[in-house]
């Protein structure tokens, strides 16, 4: 017996035929392939009404952790001139490597050190659109944490990152011109650190440069 | 219970992401079961579904700020099942453990004759299910077990009609040559 | 005649100022932050480079990281003359695709396609199918970044061709990587948000497409 089945068969077993519309040859095979296809077991499955508690025990932990409440607040909406993109991170994932999400604040160019002051704010468009990036690290334990790149020269003293409370949150905000820009972190002045989950390139060194690329469109990054 | 139990999905999650985060237990509740049968045939047993559920559901949590359209939290929550079922799947390749038999139990000895065998026949069915490609396995869950059409399986997966045919019509052909001793 | 001589050396002189700038710049930029054998080699790269109408930005950028990053000084110079070798690989591919003369902008999305392993003929394939209202810059820095994020380069071109040959605008183009970042905050693989949004292409990226998830009651499928 072939273990295939007619077309004819398989057409019945989708649905698009009755029995009635196979030829009288080939409706053994369909009845039997029927019998067996509907012996599938479509009975519902309950899971155990503990998996509720567990989910809520793991979801009330995560959303306790003060780095995740610093997170939130680091990365909440604030003005109705700010549009926010959030890209996603692993950091829960238990590991202490370094992670860090760059998160974009979208104003058109104002003065390149000063960020925006509140909804309303004019901006002064410079030689170049800029849009305002905020950096954030989770680095516990780093003293001293700053972020390098083609943006200001690769220059690790030009842009320190403050800490966000004392959860190892490590945030500042720039300025970065419309283009393509490669960079990294430098935590406590001799460990580079791209970010994990964002586009990354090797740099001819033998490590990895995260990129960001600004685009003037909606004053967004890629 | 009372009120908030009508709340829609999108109401809840943008609660949740406002900071109610105990509202998501209603989420969770609501979501529990319904994708637990797929969950179960997609794995082989309840208790990796049950695995497979729970991690979708904290994962969905972990994540909400993503779910761009929070009143379609069930279809972005299924995604997030699906990924995860096709990542068991690939991990228990890597690790070539054998797949698990489905572990709903018959109690053959209690049935009259006539059910035994519709209940000998679906056991191996189910069995023969974990003999398949994820692809094949689940678009024959999708259509037989959960009675969605093929252009809802192609919205799902998307994947064209004309694929999932094909994947099907190969599935019925498996397990045909899996179960011709059941006949 | 006359025309196109007065045009030819005003591109002549335009050019010549460029390139003697440049390599003012290329010694005022590297001085103090990289050794003098870095910022003499450089120099002369940059200027070989600049001849050819390549960008040089990228050499100085790459030899001041190299610096900062205290590599060694032949490290340097391997990594800034490489760079320029991609520079002129970008071109190529570039002029393949149907530029005949690239600007900058596009030379570097070029060269950071390349540089995220997208391959010379994907790279001039981009170039090719990103006539307007598509921005060849734009869309091989969208290539570039799905790249980077992990999508193989053949399915980084498949959903960059779906997209366009769906007419998709190119606004959407911009939301594929945060699209496929999505999706792997799903769970899905790159490779596997890849093919799905080039299969969904009917629905715009990061949107959840229009499905009933199962779980809902369903009449059987099987005509009686």
């Amino acid at each position: 017996m072939s273990a295939q089945y007619h077309p004819l068969v398989k057409r019945l077993l989708d649905g698009e035929l009755s029995l009635a519309e196979l030829p009288a040859e080939l409706r053994p095979e369909g009845e039997a392939a029927l019998r067996l296809i509907r012996s599938v077991d479509r009975a519902p499955v309950t899971l155990p009404a503990a998996l509720d508690a567990r989910v809520m025990a793991t979801v009330r932990r995560h959303a306790a952790s003060p780095v995740r409440r610093a997170w939130r607040r680091l990365t909440a909406p604030r003005d109705v001139e700010l549009r926010l993109r959030v890209r996603p991170w692993t950091v829960w994932a238990g590991a202490l490597a370094a992670a860090a999400v760059v998160v974009l604040l979208v104003n058109r160019a104002a003065a390149p050190s000063s960020p925006p002051r509140g909804p309303g704010t004019q901006a002064r468009v410079g030689s170049h659109d800029s849009v305002y990036v905020r950096f954030v690290l989770f680095a516990p334990g780093a003293r001293r944490v700053a972020v390098a790149g083609t943006f200001n020269q690769w220059d690790q003293n030009a842009a320190l990152l403050e800490p966000a409370g004392t959860n190892g949150l490590w945030t500042t905000t720039l300025a970065v011109p419309v283009g393509q820009h490669q960079y990294a972190f430098i935590v406590d002045s001799d460990r580079w650190v791209p970010d994990p989950r964002a586009p990354a390139v090797d740099d001819g060194f033998g490590r990895r440069n995260s990129v960001v690329a600004v685009v003037a469109q909606g004053a967004r990054t890629l | 219970m009372g009120l908030r139990d009508e709340a829609t999905d999108g109401e809840i999650v943008r609660a949740v992401l406002a900071g109610d985060v105990e509202r998501y237990a209603t989420l969770v509740c609501r979501y529990r079961d319904r994708y637990a049968r797929y969950a179960t045939r997609m794995l082989g047993s309840r208790d990796a579904a049950e695995d497979a559920v729970q991690d979708a559901l904290v994962r969905a949590f972990d994540h909400l700020a993503d779910c761009r359209e929070p009143d379609k939290f069930a279809g972005w929550l299924f995604l997030i099942l699906r990924n995860r079922c096709f990542a068991e799947r690939r991990r228990r390749m890597r690790v070539e453990r054998p797949l698990e038999l489905a572990d709903e139990a018959f109690a053959a000895s209690d049935r009259p004759d006539g059910e035994l065998e519709q209940a000998e026949r679906s056991r191996a069915l189910t069995a023969a299910l974990q003999h398949l490609t994820a692809e094949q396995r689940e678009v024959f869950v999708l259509k037989h077990v959960e009675g969605l059409a093929y252009d809802e399986i192609a919205r799902l997966t998307s994947a064209t009609v004309a694929s999932l045919k094909m994947r099907m019509h190969r599935a019925y052909d498996r397990l045909r040559e899996l179960l011709q001793e059941h006949g | 005649m006359t025309a196109l001589r007065s045009a030819l050396l005003a591109a002549v002189s335009a050019t010549i100022p460029l390139v003697l700038a440049g390599q003012g710049d290329v010694t005022a930029r590297l001085d103090g932050r990289v050794p003098a054998e870095v910022m003499r080699a450089v120099h002369d790269i940059a200027a070989a480079t600049a001849a050819r109408g390549l960008p040089v930005e990228p050499l100085i950028d790459k030899a001041i990281e190299g610096g900062a990053k205290r590599v060694p000084a032949d490290r340097v110079i391997a990594a800034v003359r490489a760079l320029a070798n991609r520079l002129d690989e970008a071109r190529r591919a570039l002029h393949d695709g149907g530029i005949e003369t690239p600007g900058a902008d596009v030379v570097e999305g070029g060269a950071y396609a390349l540089s995220a392993g997208l391959g010379p003929r994907q790279t001039s394939e981009l170039v090719r199918i990103s006539r307007p209202p598509y921005d060849p810059a734009t869309s091989l820095r969208v290539a570039a970044t799905l790249a980077a994020l992990g999508v193989p380069p053949k399915q980084t071109l498949d959903l960059m061709e779906s997209m366009i040959a769906a007419g998709r605008s190119p606004s959407d183009l911009l939301d594929l990587p945060s699209a496929v970042q999505t999706s792997v905050a799903q769970g899905a693989t790159p490779t596997q948000a890849a093919n799905g949004l080039a299969r969904g292409v009917v629905h715009a990226p990061g949107q959840a497409p229009d499905f009933v998830p199962p779980g809902q009651a369903k009449p059987h499928p099987h005509k009686p």
